[in-house]
């Protein structure tokens, strides 16, 4: 397998972790001082002097998925079932380091809660991947949505 | 022609419960929009939004699209965003800056306090006696603008009374927050989040003030040692707990205040002040300005939150303001606004940043919750066969002072009582 058929599974495999609810094995494709990070505004700059609608650190991630498998979380009862295309794949090296590539996509993914409106994200997703302990990790995903400064209703599943 | 008469009305609030048409009737919803929304004191935006003039921003006071805008004498103006002419919508950008307003469709031009400074073909018209004076020919202004600490609120209805009557006693809540920035002044700053629901705007009007809903709807935040996820920093007084070590939840402890026209506050579950990190550098800029035992005082955030009846909400906690703006009988927008505390260290505002994206966020913690049961709410009122929702708890043990100010505790539905008693009292008015 090629290297960027490696780098692009890893992106792929992140998908498919989410859409089967596997969240535990999703928060292991994150190095420790991981950041996941989806802008509340469009081309945002920083997630430090402005609102996100994610800006996860590890362990923030870790309480997400804590909740997510709480029996009264209420806002997923019942669960969300998410389906995503995950296309437009490019490999960039990142600035800086051999061991750390940028990998850029397109998704789409649709989300049905039962009893809810159907609903669809979409946008351009960057991955900051790093080789570490032998593996390719993600050290840093940031998604942004072309609705990024909608109203949105509750976002309770990681995208 | 309305479909309720003051007597029909009455009939939909009691002392200690409300009737399900009052959330689910579309009648309801117009009314209140005429006389509610279109005859009180309604949150606009913040002048720190419009620093320079010129400088807009485009918003809507119940369903009527409005802007806020600085005019070249460095007032702030609200302007119904609505052409003279044949009705468009001439701003379209929700912010920016501008030296004239030009509508898109036969290009009408106003200048920043509404009044019309040119059209095309002036030349022909003129001819023909066209007055520029004619306020029918300008973007009207809304009746009453007014602001307290930079919170621009507008009343499209003159008359009654002034803003700050309206707010009464509850603007020490206010006072105190923006007392806490060094500099006594704070900023909308940070962008904003919006989340939407289906369900009516009460229902997250009322659940400000409800302090009962906290141990079940967020039940998922909760670690088994009863203390929510870490949501401030610091090393001490960062931490949120719902149940004490005795295993009692900590809310019966937290008091709920209302005051006249619907107002309300709730205490804070942070009863310490937060010292270590940052906070100790914040702490020592603001004792060099207000002595060190004020500073010890404001920055122990007593009040949770604060809500001026309709739409407007200081969390005071968050450091940041909800608003509540009504789309439909059933559904309604939310946006929150972090705020910034002029003169305290900028790290202090990117943690603000930071806990209001965990704690407000459509994807927060506690947030997605309390959507739940807003959607719910409007699906369970559905129920003809159960006309009321019940505000009961609480209401033998609440107290009011002399200055009209109720007071409860023990997770008391007060707030909603007397929020429902402002809305009757609106809705009446002929």
């Amino acid at each position: 397998m090629s290297d960027r058929e490696t780098l692009e599974r890893i992106v792929f495999l992140e998908g498919e972790l989410l859409d089967e609810k596997r969240f535990e094995e999703w928060l292991d494709l994150y190095t420790e001082d991981a950041i996941y990070w989806v802008p509340a505004t469009p081309g945002q700059k920083s997630p430090e002097n402005h609102v996100s609608l994610f800006y996860d650190d590890k362990q923030t991630m870790l309480a997400r998925v804590t909740r997510l498998r709480h029996p009264e979380i209420h806002a997923q009862l019942p669960a969300s079932r998410t389906c995503r295309i995950i296309t437009n794949v490019a490999v960039e090296a990142a600035a800086g380091s051999a061991a750390s590539l940028d990998v850029t996509s397109s998704h789409m993914i649709v989300e049905y809660r039962p009893g809810w409106e159907q609903r669809i994200f979409a946008g351009r997703c960057r991955h900051t991947l790093r080789h570490e302990g032998g593996r390719w990790r993600i050290a840093r995903k940031r998604f942004d949505l072309i609705n990024c400064d909608a109203a949105f209703a509750a976002l309770t599943v990681p995208l | 022609m309305n479909a309720y008469s003051p007597t029909d009305l009455k009939a939909l609030v009691e002392e200690e419960r409300i009737h399900r048409k009052a959330f689910v009737d579309p009648d309801i919803f117009r009314m209140e929009m005429e006389r509610i929304f279109h005859r009180t004191w309604v949150y606009v935006g913040h002048a720190s939004q419009v620093p320079q003039p010129g400088d807009f921003f485009c918003t809507r006071i119940g369903l009527q699209p409005v802007l806020m805008v600085r005019h070249t004498d460095n007032t702030v103006r609200v302007l119904y965003n609505r052409c003279a002419h044949r009705g468009a919508r001439v701003v379209n950008e929700e912010c920016g800056n501008a030296k004239r307003f030009q509508c898109m469709y036969h290009g009408w031009i106003y200048r920043t306090d509404g009044t019309l400074a040119g059209l095309p073909m002036q030349a022909d018209e003129s001819a023909d006696g066209f007055d520029f004076s004619d306020p029918d020919l300008s973007m009207r202004p809304v009746a009453q603008v007014d602001q307290i600490h930079g919170f621009v609120f507008a009343n499209m209805s003159p008359g009654g009374a002034g803003l700050l009557d309206y707010i009464g006693e509850a603007r020490h809540a206010i006072d105190e927050f923006v007392d806490a920035a060094p500099d006594g002044e704070v900023e909308i700053a940070g962008g904003c989040h919006r989340y939407e629901y289906k369900g009516n705007w009460k229902h997250q009007l009322e659940n400000l003030t409800d302090t009962y809903h906290v141990i079940a709807t967020h039940a998922s935040t909760v670690d088994p040692d009863g203390k929510q996820f870490k949501r401030r920093s610091g090393t001490d007084g960062a931490e949120a707990r719902f149940y004490d070590d005795k295993k009692r939840p900590v809310i019966l402890d937290i008091g709920v205040s209302v005051y006249p026209h619907g107002h309300s506050s709730t205490e804070s579950m942070f009863p310490e002040a937060q010292t270590g990190g940052i906070w100790e550098e914040y702490r020592r800029i603001l004792a060099a300005k207000r002595g060190p035992e004020r500073a010890d005082e404001l920055l122990k955030q007593k009040i949770h939150n604060l809500t001026i009846f309709p739409t407007f909400d200081l969390l005071v906690v968050q450091n940041a303001i909800r608003v509540i703006y009504p789309i439909a009988v059933d559904r309604t927008e939310v946006r929150i606004y972090p705020l910034r505390m002029k003169g305290a260290p900028e790290a202090i505002f990117r943690e603000q940043v930071q806990y209001v994206n965990l704690t407000h966020s459509a994807s927060s913690f506690v947030q997605t919750d309390d959507l739940e049961a807003f959607d719910r709410i409007q699906v369970g009122l559905a129920t003809e066969a159960q006309d009321w929702v019940l505000a009961t708890r609480g209401k033998k043990r609440e107290r009011f002072d002399n200055r009209g100010i109720g007071h409860g505790n023990k997770t008391t539905e007060i707030g909603l009582r007397y929020l429902h008693q402002a809305w009757l009292e609106l809705m009446c008015a002929e």
